[in-house]
């Protein structure tokens, strides 16, 4: 595929994510009745959003147009505009509830790992949710006309309900966003806590991947609550440092969104599609190996996956005898590497040709000490 | 990083099946309580020789290849490491995929897990768990010059998956290293082993 120059963009991913990104403007656009509500103090917030929503358009699209990505997308796509949709959209729902909201997947790999992910996650969709339509000026909050006690709120331009300032509801819309840097900064801390703790985590995390991410939602969530801190406890002291601060740090994360650790966010509904597809899968039933008879792989992924070796150009992957290397289960492949050993040994299984043991002195690592 | 000249060479035909190596990969701290280590029984009624599992750590891996989630990396060093927690939906591509068997994925979790050469150890030039334990060194980590030396039988990394050549970083000991060993499935089909 076409690249341009140095920086290796591919073209189509790159047209789709401009589609986007102007898609977007035009939602802006429209919101916030021709920029006419757009906060101007939000401004910078406007354009780093603008900004990171092409980056992750970008990388979107380019990860979706991947071969193996894309099995999957088409599937699910066709899935979603077949009379089955009706069947599976129930399923869908409830599978969105489980996986996406409550994240249960995380629960089974570690209880610890959830709680963390779940405070963080929760409380970044939170605020997300708040800040967005806020940005693009789609919600609005007014005083309702001359009547200071009561506020407004505009969606889209268009009158949306009234509630008195000094109510629960007054309480929560001015700090909601107080209650999701709460989480964030818990879930940062326990997962760092976690990671501490647990000596696989220690020994295999990297900076970038998995520390770096939590620093950067540590820093504008902590930056969020001093603002209140600020405002509530010294007299809005500092408020306008730490309000640029914070400006910074929201702008540098939404930045980094498309080339971070926080993409997963987009590509995890991708597990949706993949559970339908395995139950569907397995409505057709499974093929047996063809080595060892025992029924293995999903009748719609054995089809999908064949045609995906063409697309990689691994259509060689066939053995004598018009089996396909997909047609062996995973056990058989292991045993046919031993199987094949013992061929080129002439057929003997004969644990004591090898060079006796006492000539091959177990080796220690390179620092000397005996492991 | 690891070391480049150390290498790992596996025999089955040495491999006495005691399960040594399944002990000591489910203590491994990254993946608690779960070998990833596969010792399979060649036939359990033709013979009693069993054979171990570990990733072969290909070149152009097809584990990766075939990932929607583009949740499988191989670093600078060669070493094709366990699926990136945060992408892996557990479609299962790599299980079926891989061409010798080695990923597991974990339903429920919704993971794939595989060896990942003990990256923690080795990375440190530690060995891997389960050559610090395999008494009759059907799995061992060393350095490669030594192993010229020291065994018959000499270091392969080039198989043929049917017609599809696959080049690894992990060998497997063969008495002509200069022919790729073929595999095919026919050997299994007329329980020709
Ligand atoms: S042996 Fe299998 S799991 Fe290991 S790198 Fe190759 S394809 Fe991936
Ligand atoms: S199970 Fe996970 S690692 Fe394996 S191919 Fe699917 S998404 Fe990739």
């Amino acid at each position: 595929m076409a690249t341009l120059g140095s920086l290796d963009l591919q073209v189509r991913p790159l047209f789709r994510a401009a589609l986007t990104t102007l898609a977007l403007c035009g939602l802006v656009a429209l919101g916030s009745r021709g920029g006419r509500w757009i906060d101007p103090a939000l401004l910078g917030y406007l354009m780093a959003s603008i900004f990171a929503i092409f980056g992750v358009a970008y990388r979107y699209w380019e990860w979706v147009e991947r071969p193996a990505t894309w099995m999957y997308m088409r599937d699910s796509l066709r899935m979603l505009a077949s009379r089955r949709a009706l069947a599976v959209l129930p399923r869908l729902g409830l599978l969105a509830l489980d996986q996406i909201f409550l994240q249960r997947f995380i629960e089974k790999r570690s209880l610890k790992r959830w709680g963390a992910h779940a405070l963080i996650a929760w409380g970044c969709l939170l605020a997300f949710a708040v800040t967005f339509p806020l940005v693009f000026g789609w919600v609005r909050f007014t005083s309702e006309g001359l009547n200071q006690d009561r506020y407004q709120t505009w969606l889209f331009g268009l009158p949306g309900g009234t509630f008195p300032v000094h109510s629960f509801l007054g309480f929560l819309a001015f700090h909601v966003l107080d209650l999701a840097a709460v989480m964030v900064i818990a879930g940062c801390v326990l997962a760092f806590v976690r990671r501490r703790q647990d000596e696989g985590d220690t020994a295999t995390q990297r900076f970038d991947l998995d520390i770096a991410p939590l620093l950067v939602l540590l820093a504008v969530s902590v930056t969020g609550i001093l603002l209140t801190v600020s405002e509530k406890a010294f007299e809005g002291r500092n408020f306008q440092t730490i309000a640029y601060l914070h400006e910074l740090s929201v702008i540098f994360m939404l930045l980094s969104l498309p080339f971070g650790k926080l993409f997963h966010i987009v590509q995890r509904p991708a597990q949706l599609g993949v559970t339908i597809y395995k139950a569907e899968g397995e409505r057709e039933g499974r093929q047996p190996c063809k080595a060892c008879g025992t029924p293995f792989i999903r009748a719609n992924q054995r089809r999908d996956l064949e045609a995906l070796f063409h697309r990689l150009g691994l259509d060689a992957a066939r053995h004598s005898e018009g089996v396909h290397h997909l047609d062996l289960c995973p056990r058989c492949k292991r045993r046919l590497l031993a199987a094949s050993q013992n061929r080129r040994l002439g057929g003997a299984f004969d644990p004591f040709a090898a060079v006796p043991l006492e000539v091959e002195p177990l080796l220690d690592g390179p620092s000397g000490s005996p492991q | 990083m690891v070391s480049d000249e150390y290498g790992f060479f596996i025999d089955p035909q040495r491999c006495i099946g005691c399960k040594s190596c399944v002990g000591a990969c489910g203590e491994c701290g990254t993946h608690k309580g779960r070998p990833m280590i596969h010792l399979d029984e060649l036939d359990r009624l033709e013979s009693p020789q069993t054979t171990p599992t570990v990733c072969m750590h290909c070149e152009d891996p097809i584990c990766a290849q075939v990932c929607p989630a583009d949740a499988i990396k191989r670093s600078e060093d060669g070493v094709v490491h366990s699926s990136q927690k945060p992408r892996c939906i557990g479609c299962q591509n790599c299980e079926l995929s891989c061409p010798f068997g080695v990923p597991i994925v974990f339903s429920g979790l919704e993971q794939m897990l595989k060896c990942d050469l003990c990256y923690d150890r080795t990375s440190e030039g530690l060995k891997p768990m389960c050559a610090t334990v395999c008494p009759s060194q059907a799995l061992l980590y060393a350095p490669k010059a030594q192993v010229e030396l020291m065994r018959r039988a000499k270091p392969v990394r080039e198989f043929l998956v049917g017609s599809l050549l696959v080049k690894t970083r992990t060998a497997v000991m063969l008495p002509d290293p200069e022919t790729p060993l073929h595999l095919d499935a026919a050997l299994l089909i007329e329980g020709g082993f």
